[in-house]
């Protein structure tokens, strides 16, 4: 493999951050959620090159049961967030506090 | 190859940035679609032909279709939040800034450390990769593929019931 | 023997576990008999302990070991030996005739349970401290008859003084434990023995006369004198008379208070090892004879009459037993636990009669009212005084002559204590003509009676004692113990006879002519005397002394201590901590926001820290520990 293990961590870790910052910085619950989706990818994308350079078979089955964790979370925080749309409430993570202390 | 990786690596950062940044939300979960795929085609130069399906098939295909249905129910119009009040956000891009820093700093130049395996990309694909990984997914990882089917199990009896309840 | 010696503990310890639990549910007469018959039981073992020892048999019998760590050692062991025979045949004897008197005394009394019970548990710790064979279980006895003195004391403790009283006993002889556990420590520490077998055969491995063994016997003193009431120690006696009268007559006079006396005779080998530590028992025992004597002429109550009488006679005992002239010191004790009862439990009847009005001054004149007690409480008074051939001349003068005899300074010891049988003479004989009188009366308006036989005999039978005691070979039966008993010439014993009789008499023609015949020379010679007269009816100030010197800065200490350190320090911390804690969690709470970006912003913030230090261990980091 020509090109070497640290640049598909490095890319990993870029996609990690934007889509942190991508967390922290939007307020759309939806938004917010599909940066949530992108960190798991670069996650994955770390996991497969762990596979592949390390010769194991362990990352990508790793992988492949995030992907499986992902699609269930995403089910239940879809229905949540309906929920809350129907509710009437504002599309906005920062009014919903209704967890407060 | 490095071509390939260049042009992949490109693209990912690009739709990224796009996932992050649009105003509509439909614009965002284009670009994540797009990130998708873009990040199978990576899995394949990393020779997990399996999981360039799985991403292809389940993530961008069931996961990200799901999205897309339900921006296009609830708010098609633009998100008027971004540029709203609340400066959390500078909170939030300095942390960024520190942790990509971080990442940065330590990934550089570094090899991956840890133990070799023995399922190098030549023996795999003797076995060829579906079957390499269904082996490994019914003896190795048995246990933790029981208990993603109890969760996706729960996730799915969990949605149900949440969609039904009715909000006062 | 070795079956006998325990069962002499477990009668007592008997009565008392009865006594002490079911004491309420029984009736009256059961649990006084109960409580004096098991003290009489005990006499009788003492009784068949005594045939046996005469025949020569001694007992050092392990029964089992109590504590052990390392080499210290510590069995359950008694020791029985002609010294300690004698001991509990006094115990015991003159103990059960105090329970006996003491069914009739305290008939009246609601806590009569609780009296027996504790008043068995007394004999039972005087007896274990006796027949003890190893320092541990010797301090044991010694702490077990100090609480039961506590208890006894305070016995009405409804009253502050009793209370009070029993407070000081207590802190007092906890002084004198302090001391003695100190002389267990170093006596452990020098010669790594506890028992007294061992101790008597390694005591000479330590130099005559040296530091160490002078300071083990000094520290032995201390215990004695808090116990015996000696000078130094010697305020809680008086005040100790707040308990009831058999209390005062077992405790205070023929028993507890005696058991320094008995320290210092078991420990002779330890004393005669220690000639410095000898001669301060010696002194202490001399003056304090001296010093209570004077007290005693001043006083007009008749039991701290009694009280300070004890301490002087107990001064005597001391004083025997610091010149070596040990079997003499024993003697005196025997015929002194005879009249000192006697004379106790008589004052007892007194009491009662007058209503337990103590003042003597309200008294007088009882030779019609109460002739039984009159003619044993003149019996006793004259058997302490040395009256010839009775029990106290002999046991006097035996003391006497030993010091005489020495060379040095024990000899001037021994003057001292000719003076001081003189005034024992006089300062009785005036109790006597002022509380009992000799007039007849024919027609008394007061109305006294004599007390009932249960009160009466034992005093009767402690009288005859008191008269014939003195012809008990007491030095001769000890002499296995003590060595042998020496010879007196009849001329040195009959020229101090002449001697002491000489002293008795002056004492009591004295008594006779400023109470009995001319009173109005006594008020005269009050005035004349004015300020000794005063310093020596306060007790010579020595009470207040205490007070200023040790009690006040306590209390000042103990204030400060609560006011300072416990609210502002102590509580201050521990508020503190709470406050801090209340304070800081209300910070905390702060974080829960309930807004998920905010949650999102410590997460990567703890996320941030997590990598720092994994890489830290990693050592990718120039600075970090390095993994």
């Amino acid at each position: 493999m020509p090109v070497p293990a640290y640049l598909f961590l490095l890319l990993s870790g870029a996609l990690f951050t934007m889509g942190a910052i991508g967390f922290l910085v939007r307020r759309n619950p939806l938004v917010v959620f599909m940066c949530i989706e992108l960190m798991f990818n670069a996650v994955n994308l770390a996991f497969a090159t762990e596979s592949r350079f390390l010769n194991s078979l362990d990352g990508v089955v790793f992988a492949f049961l995030v992907i499986t964790v992902a699609a269930a979370e995403v089910v239940v925080g879809i229905a949540i967030i309906v929920q809350v749309y129907r509710g009437g409430r504002q599309m906005d993570v920062d009014e919903l506090d209704l967890m407060k202390e | 190859m490095v071509v390939a990786f260049a042009i992949l690596a490109a693209w990912e950062l690009v739709t990224a940035v796009g996932v992050v940044a649009f105003r509509r939300p439909i614009y965002n979960a284009l670009s994540l679609v797009a990130n998708m795929l873009g990040l199978a085609v990576l899995f394949l130069l990393l020779n997990a032909q399996f999981l360039f399906a799985a991403q292809v098939i389940v993530y961008a295909g069931a996961v990200m279709v799901l999205f897309v249905f339900i921006i296009a129910l609830m708010n098609p119009e633009s998100d008027v939040t971004l540029g709203r009040a609340g400066n959390e956000w500078i909170y939030g891009l300095v942390f960024g800034v520190i942790f990509a820093a971080l990442l940065g700093g330590l990934l550089f130049n570094r090899g991956l450390t840890g133990r070799q395996g023995a399922s190098t990309p030549e023996a795999i694909n003797a076995l060829g990769n579906v079957q390499a990984i269904g082996v490994a997914l019914y003896t190795k990882f048995l246990f933790p593929v029981e208990v993603a089917s109890v969760l996706l199990l729960i996730a799915a009896v969990g949605a149900v019931y949440l969609a039904m309840r009715r909000i006062r | 023997m070795d079956t006998l010696a325990p069962l002499v503990l477990l009668a007592p310890l008997a009565g008392f576990l009865v006594n002490a639990v079911f004491g309420r549910q029984l009736p009256r007469r059961v649990v006084g008999w109960i409580g004096a018959g098991s003290v009489g039981l005990a006499f009788v073992f003492a009784l068949l302990i005594l045939a046996q020892v005469l025949g020569g048999q001694r007992l050092d019998q392990t029964y089992f070991t109590w504590w052990q760590s390392g080499d210290f050692s510590v069995p359950f062991n008694l020791y029985v030996d002609r010294l300690s025979t004698l001991m509990i045949l006094v115990i015991t004897g003159v103990g059960f005739m105090i329970h006996v008197y003491s069914i009739g005394y305290m008939a009246e009394d609601p806590g009569y349970s609780r009296f027996f019970a504790y008043m068995n548990l007394f004999v039972l710790s005087m007896l274990l401290l006796v027949l003890s064979g190893n320092l541990v279980w010797l301090i044991i006895g010694w702490a077990g008859v100090g609480l039961s003195s506590y208890l006894l004391i305070s016995f009405w403790f409804e009253r502050t003084s009793a209370v009070l009283a029993g407070r000081k006993a207590f802190v007092m002889n906890t002084i004198g434990d302090v001391g003695m556990i100190f002389a267990a420590f170093l006596i452990f520490l020098n010669l790594r023995v506890m028992d007294y077998r061992g101790l008597f055969e390694r005591v000479h491995q330590l130099p005559k006369g040296g530091t160490v063994i002078t300071a083990i016997c000094l520290l032995l003193l201390v215990g004695a004198v808090a116990k015996s009431a000696q000078l130094p120690l010697h305020t809680w006696l008086p005040d100790a008379m707040e308990g009831p009268t058999p209390v005062s007559a077992l405790i205070h006079a023929a028993t507890m208070v005696t058991a320094g006396v008995y320290l210092v005779a078991r420990m002779h080998m330890l004393y005669d090892w220690a000639p410095a530590a000898a001669a301060t028992v010696a002194i202490i025992g001399g003056v304090t004879a001296f010093f209570a004597a004077t007290i005693g002429t001043s006083q007009v109550d008749i039991k701290r009459i009694l009280a300070y009488s004890t301490m002087s006679q107990i001064g005597y005992m001391f004083l025997a037993v610091g010149i070596g002239a040990y079997a003499a010191g024993m003697f005196h004790f025997m015929t002194h636990a005879f009249f000192k009862a006697l004379l106790f439990m008589a004052a007892g009847n007194v009491i009662h009669a007058f209503h337990d009005d103590q003042d003597i001054r309200h008294m007088g004149n009882l030779r019609a009212g109460l002739p039984i007690t009159f003619w044993t409480f003149l019996i006793g008074t004259l058997s302490i005084s040395g009256f010839p051939l009775l029990a106290g001349f002999f046991s006097k003068d035996e003391i006497i002559r030993a010091a005489l005899n020495a060379a040095g300074g024990e000899f001037w010891l021994g003057v001292l204590a000719l003076v001081t049988a003189g005034l024992t003479a006089y300062y009785m004989f005036r109790l006597f003509f002022i509380a009992f009188g000799w007039e007849w009366l024919t027609h008394d308006d007061r109305h006294l009676h004599e007390a009932p036989p249960v009160q009466t005999v034992p005093i009767i039978i402690l009288a005859t004692g008191a008269v014939v005691g003195g012809y008990i070979p007491i030095a001769t039966f000890l002499s296995p113990v003590f060595g042998p008993a020496g010879e007196v010439g009849i001329g040195a014993f009959l020229g101090l006879a002449a001697l002491s009789v000489l002293a008795a008499l002056a004492g009591f023609f004295m008594a006779y002519l400023l109470h009995a015949r001319r009173p109005e020379l006594a008020v005269a010679w009050r005035t004349r005397l004015g300020l000794i007269h005063t310093l020596v009816e306060h007790k010579y100030y020595i009470d207040e002394l205490y007070d200023r010197v040790f009690v006040q800065p306590a209390l000042a200490l103990a204030r400060f201590l609560n006011t300072v350190i416990e609210t502002r320090v102590i509580d201050g911390a521990v508020n503190g901590l709470a406050d801090f804690t209340l304070v800081e969690a209300r910070e905390f709470r702060l974080i829960q926001t309930g807004r998920v970006r905010s949650y999102a912003l410590w997460t990567l913030g703890g996320a941030i820290g997590v990598v720092l230090i994994v890489a830290g261990f990693l050592g990718y980091l120039p600075w970090r520990f390095g993994g």
